[in-house]
């Protein structure tokens, strides 16, 4: 790579510039999304999407640790492993074994720690290649899934219904995700997680650094047991029942999103924040695509989808070396923040010619913009306040997000001002684009600041 | 040290050829053919036993004397460690199903255990004295201890009819393995396969749908068929280590594009319906002739590649060019090869193969859909992998593949012969694979290869 010759600081964001190609397609299907169905950053659609998209975000996450580990070992069998915990813990609540969420988590847990166990001991010691054993795995696993069940069926408990109900953005799906998404920031940084990336990069050179690499291997696959047993956690809260079909696709697509976040299959190199977004890219392909009704042809033309997409996103990361002395110099988050700016312009525009003529049907007068156009986020509770207090509520909203802006801003500034990688002009110019956001945001408020609010964009 | 390998083959040839009489024996004395069989294989067992004990035994101490060893029960406990485990373990097994089950306890089932064991032994025994091809030896002795297991404990399992329609299944198998092997020699994975079966089956109906001569229309396809091989290939050249996902994703794209064409116009997504030529029926079918004899087609097809691939792998400039690329990238470039060229160039026959057998598959099921390749997902993997290819490039080949098909094709005969529905085949074949790998293609530990 040509980045060897630069000075350390730099090769931070070289390593990580394969995140720009999760993020611009990211941002792409979101402005698409939010064109085609603007009910997508509803309360509901954000909560729905949460819901849908969470077993796959942690399923990609158990894929991860796994890939990271290297010698080309994708999982296979994260599919039916989470079908298998998912029809296991169903026909256990309908026998009346366990049924608290904490028997639930504890069960679940354990059957992801004891398969990952035994599949990390059989590839350390009997030393089979790791993807004829995740490929075993995937067989007796899909098999045996069929035997506890024979088909899609049985219920979750009384608890658990609400969470995959997805109608308010705040569900303890989405503290699962967070909470998971969280633990492998902090895993990453931990000595565990270098010696994992030093493995999977160079196996040799670790052992010979005095890696146990035993270990650390069977570690990657026990973090990945945790992550499936929660990705089943979250699928049994979204599909409310059992089901023990499921494996294959759900293979399928976890490696897709893995694929997509930049994780390299070759081991060594792979992040939260590149699967995160591969996971919602997924869910977005599918989502943009559900808008168009291609009636009979729908699943197929979302095969497609998903194979172009993959096979592109694959050779995209195979340019980027080539690219990377021009990307050296860019940050993925400044990168990510640009087009979030973008995108925020979009969404607003979107929302805002949505919800503006359904304000004036109400008969209620000119709805205040701004509540309107802030009410796309948090439409049940926030736009009520802000019609009780609209003359106060909205300065000091103004007031924080600048703050908060400028604090950010000021931060990466003078963090990267220290390194060549980018001028703190920049900065300048990403803060400056960020006031002008917020000041469009809010000048809409300050025409129609008297007349009372609806709650009309709730419906 | 030198005559000793030539010695053990002789052995073996000799206790093959004592079988194969005392087979006949049992034939010709009107024995049913299970229990001529198992006596024979009995006897197989017996002799190279006796050979390896007598005639190989004491050269092998002569030659190793000087190393100098243990106690000789020691050294017998160090050897056969496994085997003597797995036979306990067996026994055990048995005699637990024995006291809980009623009726378990049988003379058949007896035998069955008793040929487990004497077979763990006899590949635990034998597989020390043979170095090269020793992946082979082990799946050719599982397929010899299913096969005597099957016709055992399942009627009708050694009857022609069965064994017809076995091979047919395998012939589809092992043509979807080809393109498999082949790859998998250059060190990398085709999982599209599956997705060219399925899109060259429904394609080829829906193209003959429109008019076109069936011959032409097979034609095209096998073209289109190496068409996505090629460009299977020319994008994962540069991804090798991720040909797996890459061969992945254009898979999707084929199956997906392929019902968005076939299905415009059609008010049954998914589906094609027409008429299948019947020479086409008639290759694939399990009634199909033969120029007169009672054999399918495929069979004959399936042997001919077979003996095509074996022998051009051997004896040809492009299959040693292979082996040299899979072996050491580096030195196959020093020999100018040109690692690109053999690179597509398996990938298109990969999609070439795959393609003529969703075009037989058609004319084996009449009707065309999309999801007849699937089961070939995996299988072709496990195939290959069964018989003995490296999936790191440069060592086996179709022949080893063939085993491994065979292996797979007799296995679920057996299994749905005792009755096991689709889920505990599946689930048996997952556990099956890993001890087979296991047996014969660990990878070194680390500290070796520093």
């Amino acid at each position: 790579m040509s980045g060897t010759a630069a000075a350390p600081r730099t090769t931070g964001s070289a390593t990580s510039a394969y995140l720009l190609v999760p993020i611009l397609l990211f941002f792409a299907l979101l402005i698409v999304a939010v064109l085609r169905s603007p009910h997508l950053i509803t309360s509901a659609g954000i909560g729905s999407a949460v819901i849908v998209a969470t077993p796959l975000v942690l399923a990609t996450f158990a894929l991860m640790a796994i890939a990271i580990a290297g010698r080309g070992s994708v999982d296979l069998s994260v599919g039916p492993l989470i079908g298998f915990i998912n029809v296991v813990l169903v026909q256990l609540f309908g026998a009346d074994v366990i049924s608290a969420p904490l028997e639930f988590f504890a069960t679940a847990i354990g059957l992801g720690l004891a398969y990952q166990l035994v599949m990390g001991l059989i590839i350390v010691f009997i030393r089979v290649q790791p993807i004829i054993v995740s490929l075993s795995g995937y067989l007796a696993l899909s098999g045996i899934n069929l035997v506890i069940m024979q088909r899609p069926g049985g219920t979750a408990p009384e608890w658990m219904l609400p969470w995959g109900a997805g109608t308010s953005i705040l569900s303890p799906v989405l503290a699962m995700l967070v909470v998971a998404t969280g633990a492998w920031l902090l895993f990453a940084r931990t000595a565990f997680f270098g010696h994992l990336r030093l493995m999977g990069s160079d196996e040799r050179a670790a052992y010979t650094a005095g890696v146990h690499i035993g270990i650390v291997r069977i570690g990657a696959h026990l973090i990945a047991g945790v992550y499936a047993a929660l990705a089943a956690i979250a699928y049994t809260a979204l599909i409310s029942s059992g089901d023990p079909t499921q494996g294959t696709t759900y293979t399928l697509i976890s490696v897709t999103a893995l694929v997509l976040g930049g994780t390299s299959l070759a081991g060594g190199r792979g992040g939260a924040i590149g699967s995160l977004l591969g996971a919602l890219n997924i869910y977005l392909i599918t989502y943009v695509l559900a808008t168009f009704s291609f009636g009979e042809v729908q699943s197929f033309v979302t095969d497609l989808a998903y194979g172009t997409i993959l096979v592109c996103s694959l050779l995209l990361t195979v340019a980027l070396p080539r690219l990377q002395s021009t990307l050296k110099h860019v940050s993925p988050l400044l990168f990510f923040i640009l087009l979030f700016i973008v995108a925020f312009g979009v969404i607003l525009h979107a929302t805002y010619d949505y919800s503006a003529p359904a304000g004036t049907e109400a008969g209620a007068g000119a709805a205040p913009a701004a509540a309107v156009a802030g009410a796309f986020l948090f439409e049940d509770a926030p736009a009520r306040t802000a019609a009780a207090m609209p003359m106060l509520a909205h300065p000091v909203a103004l007031a924080t997000v600048l703050l908060v802006a400028l604090l950010a801003v000021l931060r990466w500034a003078i963090a990267q001002a220290r390194t060549r990688s980018l001028s703190p002009l920049v900065y300048l110019v990403v803060g400056a684009v960020a006031v002008l956001a917020v000041y469009m945001l809010a000048r809409p408020a300050q025409t129609a600041a008297p007349a009372p609010a609806t709650t009309q964009g709730a419906t | 040290m030198r005559a000793l390998p030539l010695l053990r083959w002789i052995g073996l040839g000799v206790a093959l050829l004592i079988a194969a009489i005392s087979f006949g024996l049992g034939l010709w004395q009107n024995l049913p053919a299970q229990q001529a069989m198992f006596y024979a294989a009995a006897t197989f067992a017996a002799v190279a036993w006796g050979w390896h004990h007598y005639a190989v035994r004491p050269g092998e101490h002569a030659a190793s004397s000087g190393a100098g060893s243990g106690g000789k029960s020691g050294e017998f406990w160090r050897r056969y460690r496994a085997a003597i485990i797995a036979g306990v373990l067996i026994i055990a097994v048995f005699l637990i199903a024995s006291a809980a089950i009623d009726g378990f306890f049988t003379w058949l089932n007896i035998i069955a255990c008793l040929v487990l064991v004497a077979l763990i032994f006899l590949s635990a025994g034998l597989s020390g004295l043979i170095v090269a091809n020793r992946s082979a030896f082990i799946g050719l002795i599982v397929l010899g201890g299913l096969f005597i297991l099957g016709a055992l404990k399942v009627d009708g399992f050694a009857s022609g009819a069965n064994l017809k329609s076995m091979l047919v299944f395998a012939s589809f198998l092992g043509l979807a393995c080809v393109g498999q092997t082949l790859v998998a020699l250059l060190g990398g994975l085709d999982l599209s396969i599956p997705f060219v079966i399925g899109s060259a089956n429904v394609g080829l109906l829906y193209i003959m749908g429109l008019g076109v001569p069936s011959v032409i229309a097979i034609i095209l396809i096998l073209l289109l068929g190496a068409l996505v091989g090629l460009i299977n290939g020319i994008l994962s050249f540069r991804l090798q280590g991720q040909a797996l996902i890459l061969t992945l994703g254009v898979g999707f794209a084929i199956s997906g594009g392929t019902q968005i064409l076939t299905s415009i116009g059609s008010k049954f997504a998914g589906n094609v319906f027409g008429q299948v030529p019947d020479w086409l029926k008639n290759l694939a079918a399990m009634n199909g002739q033969t120029f007169g004899l009672d054999v399918p087609p495929v069979i004959l097809i399936w042997i001919a590649v077979a003996i095509l691939m074996v022998l051009g792998m051997k004896n040809t400039v492009y299959g040693r060019y292979l082996y040299a690329l899979g072996g050491n990238r580096t030195s196959a470039a020093r020999m100018s090869i040109s690692e690109r060229r053999y690179w597509i160039g398996v990938y298109v026959i990969s999609g070439a193969v795959s393609a003529l057998t969703g075009a037989l598959l058609l004319g084996w099921s009449g009707g065309g859909f999309i999801g007849v390749g699937q089961p070939y997902l995996f299988m072709t993997l496990a195939a290959v992998v069964i018989g003995g290819t490296s999936l790191l490039g440069g060592n086996g080949g179709y022949g080893f593949t063939v085993i491994g098909v065979l292996v797979l094709q007799v296995l679920t005969s057996f299994l749905v012969g005792i009755g096991l529905t689709y889920e505990w085949q599946q689930f048996i074949f997952g556990l099956l694979i890993l001890p087979m790998v296991a047996l014969y293609a660990r990878s070194p530990h680390v500290r070796t290869q520093i």
